[in-house]
Parts: structure tokens; C-alpha cells; sequence
């Protein structure tokens, strides 16, 4: 049952990714993206991290691709106004791009991976223990990402507040 | 431990005195607090403990060992002179003064996780608390289109280099198991060699961090970058964040990988010898001031992967030393060159004509500055090279370093073309009015370089 699900949402996120980068239209790559996100969620769900596949969906799904959905609607975006690359551009990125794929999936193919010791899956992903190792392990971590956060906002204020020039 | 915390409450103060209307005590008082600062860094190189923080050890995330204390002294210095800077520099815009002051402290802040971090997810956090943080200051003069351009670049660059170094990251979580470079190291010596996934991971890593250093063939953004920015901004990516990201290049390295010099190494010696070369070929055809001063920086971060690359003997000392000889020897030269810039408007070289005879003070400090970078006695960028040198023939690099002594006699030109444009040049009639602290930051500067250049004991091996 659980391998069934497994493959269905693979497919589904990597068609979905795929059209993501092959549909001309803006609109169109932004709405399967929010597919492939659910379908990512859908895998930390069987992977037992429910905790991650909220913040998943409510985090990315939600917040960010309303963003990106206002900004092509904002732009206008949708039409097709892409100029087309050149071909130089298009060969050089295309050897480059193909390069790294060949090497990671080659890397990852020849790997054995070595004995993990993962804690017992009715333990794993629950808010109680994702906040219990927030914590503790991983106190510093927590308290430092506030400044990058109060950077970044700093940052927008500045950034976007209306003045005169 | 304190050092970090105390310098996230000093970005705090700087916003709360917006709203208690305390702007004109600003400056003074970073200064001062950064004083407190240095002197509690200081405390940790007696006491070197783990670190604990509400009653939890956490060594596994951050280590304040006497590296990590010396290159946050460093760090902090430099900061005490920019922000000696900022004052006069951002005297048209005393609205944002606040927020400015408040974002390049929390630079400071990610570069000192920086230099400290012992697991991957604080060199990550670091990593982008000092890019969003720049980011943000790159794209800070909003109706300059060229600091529209710099940041937006830079963002746009920055976010695929994280973007890499956390595909890294993982991939290096999934073969070593942990986060922690104590772990890592003991994998990557175990068996990192036989898993090519390991070693996959380690190279985006790698590649990732010479994209922040900006080494050649990632080096593109930053000519561009640092143009556009404000000239404060672009001080600050030169000296103190190029540092931490060295120090924490230098740290993955020793700490992280070292199991796999071999294979690292490799790319390294590549890189290094690409970016010495190809950073002083280009740098002799720029003809602004920034941008030439962006590929002297390029050049440099050849010089110090070859610090990088001689890990095996302890050569965290040069490392040091060449980046305090750099970071006193830059903020000298754009502490003068913010006023020259203002005074006659343009970020050309010829912005310095006949300086020598119009202000022969300023013009004498700038060439110090310059002699520093291009390494001549006895200043003491000479003295870093010469360390950073001996360090990489000691671990058998005597090609590559036969190399960077040829690049760096091809950087004395460029340098020597400023000089040459201060005393043979007539200028305009534009008056150069540096404050007073600016003067003071430059003799600063530039008396440590001779002080170093004299007395190296002072700073080289005491790590």
C-alpha cells in the first residue's frame, strides 16, 4: 500500500516539476509547482514527519506561492514575451547543466550507504519531539536564524518604504 | 559565546534608538559597545570553554577555541573602523542611519558564527546572515540604478550559490550521517574517498564557498557588485566579510575535510592558480577605482586559498595574518578614496589626479595602502604574502607559488597606476576635505600595516 502511494506521488512530483520547467507560461509553472509542493508534503507524510509537511504546505504552498502568484499577475507576466536565448547561451548552459546531472547521478548510483541509526519511526516527526530537539540540540541554531529573520525584515522595510527621492 | 550574544543586543540598541530618537549618540556608542565587545572576546581567549547556553552544552554547534577569538578580534577591529566611517557617510540620509548601522551589526554577527561553527547548519545560517544582510545593503541607495543592479545581481547569484551549498550540505548529511564536523572529518578520513556521493557533496560545498570568496570562474558578480554598492558596503564585502568567509572556508577545510585533501586539493590548486592569474590580467584594464580594487580582491583570494590548500601544517597563522594585513591595508585605501569620491564626483582612477600636490598627506597614505596590497616591504601585505608563500612550499606547492610570486609583480602595475595618477597628474580644482575621523581611520590603518609590516610577532603565531 505504502510503496503504491510512494510511486504515485514520485510520478507526480517529477511530471510536475517537469512541466514546471517546460510550460512557456508563467501561470502554468507556478500551478504545478503548488502540485509538486503537495505531492513533496504527500512523501513527509509516508517518511513519518507530519510536523515538516505542514510548515511544507503552509510555508511554501501557501505563502510563497501567493507571492510568486501575485508577482506574475502583477508583471503581467503572462504572456509570452520571452525573448529566445542565444544559441551560445543555450549550448553552453545545456553542457553545464548536463555535466552536474551526469555526476550526481552517477555519484548517488555508485553509493552504498552506511549503516544509519535512525530513532524508531513512532518517535519521529511529531510536534512534541521536533520541539524537544528545537530546544535543546539545536537551541543555538534556533535563537541565531531570529537575527537573520530581523535582518531580512529590516531589510524589506528599507527596502520598500515609499519616499521622497 | 557572550561575544555573539552581546553583538546581536548591540543590532537591537542601534533600532531601539530610532524610535527613543537617540541618533546622534549612535556612533559612539557602537564604538563603545564594540570596545565592551572586543575586551569579552578577549575574556574567551583565557578561559577557552564549551560553550553553554541556557544550561545546555552546545559544542556540537559553536566553538570558541583561540582561532575562532583571533579572527573575531579582527573581525570586530575592522568594524570599529567602519563604523567609524559610516557616520560622515551616510550624513544625507539620517533616516535610515538607524537601520543602516543595524544591518551591518548583524553582519558582524554572522561573520562571527563564521569563524565558530562546528556543525553545518550554523555555517549555513552564517552564511546567509551575512549575505541577506548584504544583499539588502548592495541594493540600500534606491534611486542609484546602479545599486539597484548590484544587489539585485548579487541576489539573484547569491541565492543559486546557497541554493548549492545546501544541495551539498545533504549530500554530505546523507553519506557522514551528521551535521557536526568532528563527524564529518572522521567519515571523510574513514571511508570519504571510497563514497562518491561524499565526495559530490564536498565539491558543491566547496564551490559554493569560492562563489562567496569570489574565486575564479565564480568571480563574475563581483566587479559589478561591488561598483554599485555604496562605497561603505563595498569596504565592508572586501575586508570583513571576505575574512569570514575564509575563516570559515579555512575551518570546513581542517575541521570537515581534510579525509579528502586529496581530492579537494585538486580543485583548489586549479581554482587558486585561475584566480591569481586571471584577477591580475583583468585587473590591469579597469579604469575604476571599485571595480579594480574588486579584482586586487579577487587576486588576493587566490593568494589565500594557498592557505587554504597547505592545511596540513597548520597554516591558520598566515591565513591571519595575510587577512589583517588585507583588511587594514583596504580600509586604508577606501578611507581615502570616500572622500576623493565625494569632492569630485566620479569612481574613476582619474579621480586621484594630482592628489600628491593638492593634499600630499592624503595622497602619501593612500600609496602606503597600496604598497601594502601589492606587497612591498616593509608593510605588511609583504609579510603576508611572504608567510602565506613559505607556507605553501612547505606542503610542496612550489609551481603554484613560483605562479602567485609572477601575479603578484604583475599587481605592482595597477597598483603603482594610482600612485602614478596622484603625483604626475594635474586634476581639477575640487577640494578633498576628509573629517577628522576619517583621518584618523587612515593613519590608523595605515600605521598598523608599517607597525605589522616591522613587528610581525604581534599578530603572526599566536594562534
Amino acid at each position: 500500500m505504502s510503496q503504491l502511494l510512494f510511486f504515485s506521488l514520485s510520478i507526480l512530483t517529477i511530471l510536475s516539476a517537469l512541466v514546471v520547467v517546460f510550460t512557456r507560461k508563467p501561470m502554468y509553472s507556478v500551478l504545478s509547482l503548488i502540485v509538486c509542493f503537495f505531492t513533496i508534503a504527500g512523501h513527509y507524510i509516508l517518511l513519518n514527519a507530519q510536523f515538516l509537511a505542514i510548515t511544507h504546505v503552509i510555508v511554501y504552498a501557501g505563502a510563497i506561492m501567493v507571492l510568486f502568484l501575485f508577482t506574475v499577475m502583477l508583471l503581467n507576466l503572462n504572456a509570452e514575451s520571452d525573448q529566445p536565448k542565444s544559441g551560445k547561451l543555450r549550448i553552453a548552459a545545456m553542457v553545464a547543466a548536463g555535466m552536474l546531472f551526469v555526476t550526481l547521478v552517477a555519484s548517488i548510483k555508485s553509493t552504498t550507504l552506511g549503516e544509519f541509526s535512525l530513532p524508531p519511526a513512532s518517535d519521529n516527526g511529531f510536534v512534541q519531539h521536533v520541539g524537544q530537539r528545537l530546544f535543546t540540540d539545536y537551541l543555538l541554531p534556533f535563537e541565531i536564524s531570529s537575527i537573520l529573520f530581523l535582518s531580512a525584515m529590516i531589510g524589506a522595510v528599507v527596502l520598500s518604504k515609499k519616499e521622497k527621492h | 559565546m557572550y561575544t555573539l550574544i552581546y553583538t546581536c543586543g548591540l543590532g537591537l540598541l542601534c533600532l531601539v534608538a530610532e524610535i527613543l530618537n537617540l541618533r546622534k549618540l549612535l556612533i559612539p556608542v557602537i564604538l563603545a559597545g564594540l570596545a565592551a565587545i572586543f575586551f569579552v572576546n578577549y575574556m574567551d581567549w583565557q578561559m577557552a570553554g564549551p560553550v553553554i547556553l541556557g544550561g545546555i552544552d552546545m559544542s556540537h554547534m559553536l566553538q570558541v577555541d583561540h582561532f575562532a577569538v583571533a579572527f573575531n578580534a579582527i573581525l570586530i577591529g575592522a568594524a570599529a573602523l567602519l563604523f567609524t566611517l559610516s557616520g560622515n557617510f551616510y550624513k544625507d540620509e539620517p533616516q535610515h542611519l538607524s537601520d543602516y548601522l543595524a544591518i551591518l551589526i548583524f553582519i558582524l554577527c554572522g561573520a562571527m558564527v563564521l569563524t565558530s561553527f562546528t556543525s553545518l547548519v550554523m555555517l549555513f545560517l552564517g552564511i546567509e546572515i551575512v549575505s541577506i544582510s548584504l544583499y539588502i545593503m548592495a541594493g540600500s541607495r534606491k534611486f542609484d540604478i546602479r545599486s539597484n543592479e548590484a544587489g539585485f545581481k548579487y541576489f539573484l547569484m547569491g541565492s543559486f550559490a546557497s541554493a548549492i551549498l545546501l544541495f551539498g550540505i545533504a549530500l554530505i548529511y546523507g553519506s557522514a550521517g551528521s551535521f557536526e564536523l568532528p563527524k564529518i572529518a572522521a567519515y571523510a578520513a574513514a571511508s570519504g574517498m571510497a563514497n562518491p556521493m561524499f565526495l559530490v557533496g564536498s565539491l558543491l560545498m566547496v564551490v559554493a564557498l569560492l562563489f562567496k570568496v569570489a574565486a575564479v570562474p565564480f568571480h563574475f558578480w563581483s566587479p559589478d557588485v561591488y561598483e554599485g554598492s555604496p562605497s561603505l558596503v563595498t569596504t565592508m564585502m572586501a575586508t570583513l566579510v571576505k575574512i569570514s568567509f575564509f575563516a570559515a572556508f579555512y575551518k570546513l577545510m581542517s575541521g570537515g575535510l581534510l579525509g579528502i585533501d586529496g581530492y579537494t586539493s585538486d580543485i583548489l590548486v586549479l581554482v587558486a592558480a585561475a584566480t591569481m592569474i586571471i584577477g591580475n590580467l583583468v585587473a590591469l584594464t579597469q579604469d575604476n577605482f571599485k571595480r579594480l580594487l574588486a579584482y586586487s580582491g579577487i587576486s588576493h583570494a587566490g593568494y589565500m586559498l594557498l592557505a587554504i590548500l597547505s592545511i596540513k601544517t597548520n597554516s591558520s597563522s598566515a591565513l591571519f595574518f595575510y587577512g589583517a594585513s588585507y583588511m587594514l591595508a583596504t580600509i586604508g585605501a577606501f578611507a581615502v578614496a570616500i572622500p576623493v569620491f565625494n569632492a569630485t564626483g566620479k569612481e574613476t582612477i582619474d579621480a586621484f589626479d594630482g592628489l600628491g600636490r593638492k593634499k600630499p598627506m592624503l595622497a602619501g597614505l593612500l600609496t602606503m595602502s597600496m604598497l601594502s596590497l601589492a606587497g612591498i616591504p616593509p608593510l605588511a601585505g609583504f609579510l603576508g604574502k611572504y608567510y602565506i608563500f613559505s607556507e605553501a612550499i612547505k606542503n610542496g606547492y612550489v609551481v603554484l607559488t613560483v605562479l602567485a610570486v609572477l601575479a603578484s609583480i604583475v599587481g605592482v602595475y595597477y597598483y603603482f597606476k594610482v600612485i602614478l595618477a596622484m603625483y604626475t597628474k594635474h586634476g581639477d580644482e575640487s577640494d578633498v576635505r576628509p573629517t577628522m575621523l576619517y583621518t584618523l581611520v587612515m593613519l590608523i590603518c595605515v600605521g598598523l600595516s608599517l607597525l605589522l609590516g616591522v613587528w610581525p610577532g604581534g599578530l603572526m603565531g599566536i594562534i
